[in-house]
């Protein structure tokens, strides 16, 4: 995204992205998903609809987590965002990652991040959910091709509960 | 199921896990809107407030004058050239609320909405039609310069004699039916990034095809299709329904226009609005039987609501009759269709297109004149359902022409229908004999109640399919294919099939589909063709290549071709099993760089129809107080011949029938009578299921082998989303009494219904 910002009102942002600190100049109404995509180029983080509906832009913002296009890019100063970029480590993916590829918990695929995101701030808190916790963790994240079926399973899978 | 699958030393029916799925679960994977270039501009486009106008200028003054503005394309500065029969790149007319009236490119996209905002256009506003019966009446305005039919000729199929049928009948049943439209409402809105070198263009974009894309987007730009190249990166839900659009075409102008690379992205509401909905179907039904519960007449009658372009409406409006004409053995069946312009959002191809309406209005229907005989649904189904020879009647077709995959004509039998088993295990798992009307409590405010409904759907034959399948000198083996993945797993699928014949591992084989440049030519992924045809050419290719590998071997082995055996990733030779090589061995043997062996086929048999089946049983909780319906249990029997992978099959059919379960229970687009305006377009309130509404579902396959399917194979993406909503409307039937004409079957119309 062109930044130069001669005609918008814009501010500066200290912000830590999947560990990496960032200093920024953003538009103030840059959204917090405006700013993954388009300035620090993280596509991992979906606009499915950048309305707050569908949850395929979930991050975790200090650990919770949220739709990065409700949240303006300025009121994640001095915060610290996990993206989807920054769960595995070294190419390696992380155990919930292999629960969703082991138990095919997606088709498409766009609104996997979204979904995984969801999960681990999910499993993190309540590492043995029932179904209907699992359901209630993951009701804020849309999946058109409606894998739901298969992304309860991951979930179930990766709690270690089958 | 995961966890439980079996290992087998066959690569078929194995649950190998999705090609591509690790890039999708870290963020790596590249979905068309997540593609950067250098000096790349923003676009955005103008859409049109009325529901009908002519455009009579636009002055872009102001907008050019706005810094940052690198391009403004209007129906008066750009070549008019046509993207489909009806479909300009731009037009001087608007037919709905948000048709496209102009388009911009600048640097950014704050900067591309702003000019938007700045382009000034008169218009001549003209009446508006949004209902398809007005459409088609004498003096409606004229949509389209040839009316408002949206097709050459109103479609009329008969087999048997309809009247007699009717005459034989001891009793008609009739009624009328409708399904709205509704989104598809994929979970990536559509995008496309354009780029032009030296008069070469290259779109990467959402789509279904490529190919199909390319010679629309020569034909429009006047440019050869070899100076086009379309790419197809990931597509984030594809569900039949991407493109029909005006994206590629408006990005490719504004690309050529600015000089520069151009992004464009719908937002959600285009999405909705502008993507393409499923066509709104009115259609009238009647069946004549006989008391002794045979079926002598099915005579159904469409109107369908195609909105301002005709997209995919042709095709659609002959599958809504499929099931009439097929589903039922019966002498005597007829289907019309009048598929009309209006000016309500276009409707497109979206998942099985017409089947579900047809579907729903069949096997609701059906389901009255059992009720009616006194017999069992289930029953009156397995006496009446198509069999195996299928229709009766005289196959009018020439002996040698492919039988097409929804023929008309009977005296063809189907290559293989187990159609019958289906109802029979699919009612077992659902324990349909003593199928529950209470759950045993007290609570007078829930009724409950079961359904069952069989479908029926296309599952062999589609366009001619090309695939390619290469092995190089250091043994990589490529499966190459212009079709896309939509995201339900055709290159795994298709891989499967490859590292079979090769004798190789799953993993030993990558894919290359979705460019133009690189890949056999291809249709567009659709028409549940993919597996069939796409597979079919795989299979032939890599058997070409298998020889040439055997070849290749028997002289280094010094053995004739016929003693060797490929499996498990050596070739070696059956009387001294010692004796042997790895592929990756035999394939540093040849003299080229690589072998090669390009397929296209144009799969099917002049012997047999080809069609995939499915039982569908639901049972549901009906709330009288709220009128909610809630799924308890949905078991879903299908013959989709052998299953190439069990757990995306598994995914496939539970994804197809909780998407379903939206149009029949919450999803409708709305446009607003007064206005033409669409007044639902979010995902809010346009209610596609979450994961809250997601039941349990059982998945049941038949066994079923097809003889003329790759490897067994037949088709399974959209046989199950046709008849989820007839399944639901008898249970909710079953429940409360009340017979649904009309979907959603959402909470207000069950109160209202149950109240007065
Ligand atoms: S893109 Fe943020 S909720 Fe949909
Ligand atoms: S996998 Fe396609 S939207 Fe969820």
């Amino acid at each position: 995204m062109n930044t130069s910002l001669s005609e918008y009102p814009s501010s500066s942002v200290n912000l830590i992205v999947n560990e990496q600190a960032h200093q920024l100049s953003v538009r103030d109404h840059w959204t917090l998903l405006d700013v993954l995509r388009d300035v620090l180029e993280l596509t991992g983080s979906k606009r499915g609809c950048d309305r707050g509906e569908c949850g395929s832009c979930t991050v975790l913002l200090d650990g919770v987590p949220v739709y990065s296009c409700q949240i303006l890019a300025l009121q994640s100063q001095g915060k610290t965002v996990i993206t989807i970029e920054g769960l595995s480590q070294n190419g390696v993916m992380t155990a919930l990652q292999q629960a969703f590829l082991d138990n095919d918990g997606g088709q498409c695929g766009y609104c996997t991040p979204g979904f995984v995101i969801s999960s681990l701030a999910l499993l993190r808190d309540n590492p043995n959910p029932t179904d209907k916790e699992i359901c209630d963790a993951l009701s804020g994240n849309i999946c058109r091709c409606n894998a739901y079926g298969r992304i309860i399973e991951s979930v179930r899978s990766a709690s270690g509960r089958n | 199921m995961p966890g439980a699958l079996e290992m087998s030393e066959s690569l078929i029916g194995r649950s190998v896990n999705r090609h591509h799925f690790p890039e999708k679960l870290t963020g790596d994977a590249k979905y068309s809107a997540d593609l950067i270039m250098p000096g790349m501009l923003h676009a955005a486009i103008l859409r049109s407030p009325h529901p009908h106008a002519n455009i009579l200028s636009i002055d872009t003054s102001k907008a050019e004058k706005l810094a940052g503005v690198k391009a403004v394309i209007t129906p008066f500065n750009i070549p008019s050239g046509r993207l489909a029969v009806d479909l300009f790149i731009l037009d001087t007319r608007v037919r709905f609320v948000g048709d496209e009236v102009a388009a911009v490119a600048a640097v950014d996209p704050d900067i591309a909405r702003k000019a938007i905002d700045l382009l000034d256009v008169r218009y001549e506003i003209l009446p508006f039609i949004l209902d398809p019966d007005e459409a088609l009446s004498k003096d409606a305005i004229k949509i389209h310069e040839n009316g408002n039919l949206a097709i050459p000729e109103p479609i009329n199929l008969e087999r048997g004699d309809i009247e007699k049928g009717l005459i034989e009948a001891d009793e008609i049943f009739e009624d009328s039916y409708y399904i709205p439209a509704h989104s598809a409402a994929a979970l990536e809105p559509r995008a496309a990034l354009a780029y032009w070198d030296n008069g070469h263009l290259t779109i990467w974009k959402s789509t279904r095809g490529v190919h199909v894309e390319r010679i629309s987007l020569s034909n429009a730009l006047k440019i050869p299709t070899e100076n086009i190249r379309i790419v197809g990166p990931f597509l984030g839900g594809g569900f039949g329904n991407k493109d029909e659009t005006r994206l590629g075409a408006i990005s490719a102008v504004l690309a050529q226009k600015a000089d520069r690379p151009v992004r464009l992205e719908y937002s959600r509401e285009e999405e909705f609005v502008a993507g393409r909905t499923r066509h709104a179907s009115y259609i009238d039904l009647k069946i004549g039987f006989k008391l002794d519960g045979t079926i002598t007449a099915i005579h159904g009658v469409a109107t369908l609501n195609s909105g301002a372009y005709q997209a995919s409406t042709p095709q659609m409006s002959r599958r809504t009759g499929q099931c009439m004409l097929y589903l039922y053995s019966c002498p005597n069946v007829k289907y019309e269709s009048y598929p009309a312009y209006t000016n309500c959002p276009t409707a497109g191809s979206y998942r099985a297109l017409g089947a579900p309406q047809g579907h729903f209005a069949l096997e609701t229907l059906m389901d009255r004149v059992a009720e009616y005989l006194g017999i069992d649904p289930v029953e009156f189904r397995k006496k009446n359902h198509v069999k195996i020879e299928g229709q009766p009647g005289r196959r009018t077709s020439p002996d040698d022409q492919i039988i097409d995959s929804q023929p008309v004509e009977g005296g063809v039998p189907f290559s293989s229908n187990e159609l019958g088993q289906c109802l029979v295990k699919g009612a077992e798992a659902f324990d349909w004999v003593n199928r529950r009307k209470s759950n045993g409590s007290n609570d007078e405010s829930k009724k409950y109640g079961s359904g069952v409904a069989i479908m029926i759907y296309r599952g062999g034959p589609g366009y001619p399919t090309g695939a390619e399948v290469r092995v190089n000198k250091s043994g990589e083996i490529t499966v190459i294919c212009g079709l896309m993945d939509v995201g339900e797993g055709m290159t795994t699928v298709l891989s499967q099939m490859c590292a079979e014949v090769l004798g190789v591992e799953y993993a030993d084989v990558s894919t290359l589909f979705g460019d133009t440049e690189s890949t056999p030519d291809a249709p567009i992924t659709s028409g549940s063709t993919a597996t069939f045809s796409a597979g079919t050419a795989v299979i032939r290719a890599s058997t070409i290549i298998k020889d040439s590998l055997l070849a290749l071997a028997g002289t280094a082995l010094e053995s004739e071709i016929s003693d060797l055996v490929l499996e498990n990733g050596y070739i070696s030779v059956k009387t001294d099993p010692d004796r042997r090589m790895t592929v990756k061995e035999v394939a540093s043997l040849m003299t080229n760089d690589y072998i090669s062996s390009i397929s296209t086929v144009d799969p099917g048999s002049t012997e047999y129809i080809v069609n995939s089946f499915g039982a569908h049983f639901v049972n549901v909780e009906v709330d009288t107080y709220t009128g909610n319906v809630n799924i308890l249990k949905y078991v879903a029997a299908h013959d989709s011949g052998v299953i190439i992978n069990p757990q995306l099959s598994l995914n496939q059919v539970e994804g197809g029938i909780s998407q379903m379960l939206g149009l029949a229970l919450s999803e409708e687009l709305v446009t607003d009578r007064n206005t033409g305006v669409t007044l639902n377009g979010s995902y809010l309130e346009h209610k596609c299921p979450t994961i809250l509404d997601y039941p349990e579902i059982q998945v049941i396959f038949a066994d079923s082998v097809d003889p003329v399917g790759p490897m067994g194979a037949k088709a399974l993406g959209e046989v199950p989303s046709v008849g989820v909503g007839a399944a639901v409307a008898n249970a909710v039937y079953d429940a409360i009494g009340i017979r649904f004409n009309s979907l959603p079957i959402s909470p207000d119309k069950i109160i209202r219904a149950l109240y007065t």
